[in-house]
């Protein structure tokens, strides 16, 4: 899919309950320091992350969680995907692996079905399972934008 | 007379004199539009916003460091301030704006350039900078009984507080008109903002001085 077929694809998300975006705010801090916690014992976080880049990654969590309450809470399709296209472009030119977003958000969706109820679980899981299914598709269009990178020039 | 082309090169001296830290030569630019409140107004919409963006837009693909980004920031407000002399209006028109970055967001520079322009068009101006407590902004307005509020949004994730603030200042300034503007708008998502009576969204200088000579009066 291109950028505007996400566009399309994400607006048919239908608008979240209410309770289930305040439920998912208040638990953030929690759920928070839980993924970092659970990311930071993995073997392979390295490779997933790139070296000395522990606490952008955990921004990262924080900024996440925090956007994902905030666009829950206001849907706009085109904010979604063109902040995740950002997130893409800025932690990938930093050395995070692509495999890294299947990781995160695989933990994030465990950490969910313990943390959130059930109602909630399945309101959010919906959001979270169209961002699984489109990595690949994230990926090709920051590839776009990344691969111009190479041709672009600083002053000396 | 600024031309298109002119403006271009400008563009580029001026980007490429924060990406190298020399404010010196970023002044130089800044003075050749200081004649005239329009050449301000041109010198921040098409000289210092679009230098800015990229700016981000390297610091995103890890071009330059977070330090440059901010050398870069720093760089531009000081300018900004050096043309300050040139933005004080004479005719001043006995009107009030308390301006500010809802709390947690950090980049000032739009809300600076908005507080200019309400300065040329002889406002005065209460500039309450990055990151204010929205009790605080609510205490000081009730201080101040300003004709406007100007709220400024750069990180969407900040939205919900952006709607908080306008709804305490609703409770405390049912009347007041709250411009609101800022990157956070670039791709949508000021539905919200725009469905409260009296709030307004501008997507650049030109708007908010629509505003200020239209509805502020």
């Amino acid at each position: 899919m291109n950028k505007t077929e996400l566009i399309e694809s994400a607006s048919k998300l239908e608008s979240f309950n209410p309770k289930a975006v305040a439920e998912y705010e208040e638990k953030i801090p929690k759920m928070v320091a839980i993924m970092n916690e659970k990311m930071e014992l993995r073997p392979d976080l390295d490779e997933l992350i790139g070296p000395n880049n522990l606490s952008m990654m955990k921004d990262n969590h924080a900024n996440h969680a925090r956007f994902i309450a905030s666009i829950m809470q206001n849907f706009n399709p085109e904010v979604l995907v063109e902040t995740i296209l950002w997130v893409f472009r800025a932690y990938r030119s930093r050395s995070f692996h692509s495999c890294y977003w299947a990781a995160q958000l695989s933990v994030w969706i465990n950490i969910f079905e313990v943390e959130l109820s059930a109602e909630t679980y399945r309101d959010v899981l919906r959001l979270y399972t169209w961002m699984q299914v489109n990595i690949p598709s994230f990926i090709i269009c920051s590839d776009e934008k990344l691969s111009e990178n190479k041709s672009m020039h600083l002053p000396n | 007379m600024k031309t298109t082309k002119s403006i271009e090169i400008d563009q580029d001296i001026f980007l490429n004199s924060l990406l190298k830290g020399d404010h010196r030569k970023g002044s130089v630019v800044a003075r050749s539009y200081s004649k005239s409140d329009e050449e301000i107004k041109l010198f921040y919409e098409h000289i210092v916003k679009p230098s800015l963006y990229k700016i981000g837009e390297l610091w995103e693909l890890n071009m330059i460091t977070v330090a440059a980004e901010h050398l870069a920031t720093s760089i531009s407000e000081s300018i900004m301030n050096e043309l300050y002399e040139q933005v004080i209006s004479d005719e001043r028109v006995s009107k009030k704006v308390v301006l500010g970055c809802v709390e947690n967001e950090l980049h000032q520079v739009g809300i600076k350039m908005v507080a200019d322009i309400f300065e040329m068009n002889g406002w005065d101006t209460f500039f309450l900078g990055a990151s204010i407590p929205t009790s605080e902004l609510i205490s000081y307005a009730q201080d101040i009984d300003p004709n406007a509020i100007a709220l400024s949004l750069t990180v969407y994730s900040h939205l919900p507080s952006l709607l908080h603030m306008i709804e305490e200042i609703r409770i405390s300034l049912p009347e007041i008109p709250i411009v609101v503007g800022g990157q956070a708008f670039r791709h949508g998502g000021a539905v919200q903002v725009v469905a409260i009576p009296n709030v307004f969204i501008f997507n650049n200088l030109d708007e908010i001085e629509l505003f200020i000579q239209n509805k502020a009066k």
